[in-house]
């Protein structure tokens, strides 16, 4: 590599020329000497780890090499040759020791730098587990709010529909309202309305009024307006008379709210009398605005047949 | 081994003391063979007996007949095998040396492997 290891190597070739003209002097040992010279030349780590070494063995194979141009004798030669091949192997030997202890010294460093990079990694991870062990107890406090939550509203939703419910109740009790298979039935007695007229008295809207409140607390409700009258009189005038108070009862209802397409109207004039019609008193009962208010989204039933 | 070393060259400068009166080629020949034998001590401490056996045992070889050359006050031929003898030695210790720290640096790299893949396989957990 330096010009200074490069010298044997001159030299042998020199040698090698000289032979071209005499015999060349050369001996088993030196051959191997300088082929083993050739082979630590050639070897970085030599140079690098046991250039003194080398230098040594170099400087022995100088004087091998010497002996040999100056024709010595054989037996001269080769003890020259076997001490430089012996310091040239010393030399790679040395080479060999000093890049297996830097080799050991760099796995020490190399072992450092992976236990560092392994604590590393661990506390990462230890990390990472806590931010997600966190992000789950969130979630899961999260999910437990909300199920809260919707206990909560469903609780609130009965007790808004047992409230209603109890309401409706105590509004239809004040109605006088009685229970039917068709639903439950309001009637608008004669008292209610003007004589022969189908204007209602201010105390037949009051109770209109009332109504109006349960149908705007019961959405899913319909009603049915049916009117009826008492046998005086042509069929033609009950009908109409049954009609017009039926139609004011729904008008009423309309102007306090109640939407048009929830009130259904029906005129039955004199038939389905609640009492015989022989008295005056009970003719009055019989003329009357009867209201069915529907069971929750129930249609309500048609009337049976005529009795 | 510095003890030895020491040993060695104590050995030697008596050695040379001593012989300084006697003939021009005692002396050299007889430190030659002391640093040999040095050397040789060395290289056994160095675990060559198990590591580079031929070796040591060519250095004991021509150290031994060394001895037996200096005895026989053929000094030059005590001082060839004495060099000899201290090359092969070197190679020894060298050769025994590299061979353990070759081997402790294969099981470190071993270990770092092993090591690595353990990182590696609690990396991708």
């Amino acid at each position: 590599m330096t010009p200074r290891f490069l010298k044997p190597a001159v030299f042998a070739s020199a040698i090698l020329l000289a032979a071209c003209s005499t015999t060349p002097t050369t001996t088993p040992t030196l051959d191997q000497a300088r082929a083993d010279f050739v082979a630590a030349n050639n070897n970085p780590q030599v140079s690098s780890y046991a250039p003194l070494q080398f230098k040594e063995a170099s400087d022995a194979l100088d004087r091998a090499n010497a002996a040999a141009a100056k024709k010595e004798s054989l037996n001269d030669i080769d003890r020259l040759a076997y001490i430089a091949k012996q310091k040239i192997a010393t030399a790679q030997e040395i080479a060999r020791a000093k890049a297996a202890e830097a080799n050991i010294a760099d796995a020490g460093r190399q072992r450092t730098e992976l236990t560092l990079e392994a604590r590393t990694a661990e506390a990462e991870r230890a990390k990472r587990e806590a931010a997600e062990a966190q992000a789950a107890a969130a979630a899961a406090q999260q999910q437990a709010a909300t199920a809260q939550q919707q206990a909560a509203m469903a609780q609130d939703q009965t007790r808004m529909i047992a409230e209603r419910a109890a309401k409706l109740e105590a509004l239809l009790v004040e109605l006088h309202a009685t229970k039917t298979e068709r639903g439950m039935v309001v009637t608008i007695g004669d008292v209610l309305f003007a004589t022969n007229q189908a204007n209602l008295t201010p105390n037949g809207m009051s109770t209109l009024r009332k109504l109006a409140d349960v149908m705007a607390q019961n959405p899913e409700r319909t009603v049915l307006v049916e009117g009826f009258t008492d046998s005086t009189g042509s069929s033609s005038y009950n009908m109409d008379l049954s009609q017009r108070r039926a139609n004011a009862v729904a008008t009423a209802l309309s102007s306090m709210g109640v939407p048009r397409e929830r009130i259904a109207m029906k005129a039955y004039g004199e038939a389905f009398p609640v009492a015989a019609n022989d008295n005056a008193s009970n003719r009055q009962l019989n003329r009357r605005v009867e209201i069915v208010l529907s069971n929750e989204n129930a249609p309500i039933p048609p009337r049976a047949a005529s009795r | 081994m510095d003890m030895n070393r020491s040993m060695g060259r104590a050995a030697v400068l008596a050695a040379v003391l001593a012989l300084s009166a006697c003939a021009s080629q005692k002396a050299p020949a007889t430190a030659d063979v002391a640093v040999s034998r040095n050397a040789v001590a060395n290289a056994v401490q160095a675990g060559a007996a198990d590591l580079a056996p031929e070796e040591i045992t060519a250095a004991r070889a021509k150290m031994m007949r060394a001895n037996e050359a200096l005895a026989a006050k053929d000094y030059k031929l005590a001082r060839e095998l004495a060099t000899q003898a201290q090359a092969d030695a070197q190679l020894a210790q060298s050769k025994a040396a590299s061979a353990k720290a070759t081997a402790a640096s294969n099981a470190l790299n071993e270990d770092l492997r092993v090591l690595r893949q353990e990182v590696d396989r609690a990396n991708s957990q």
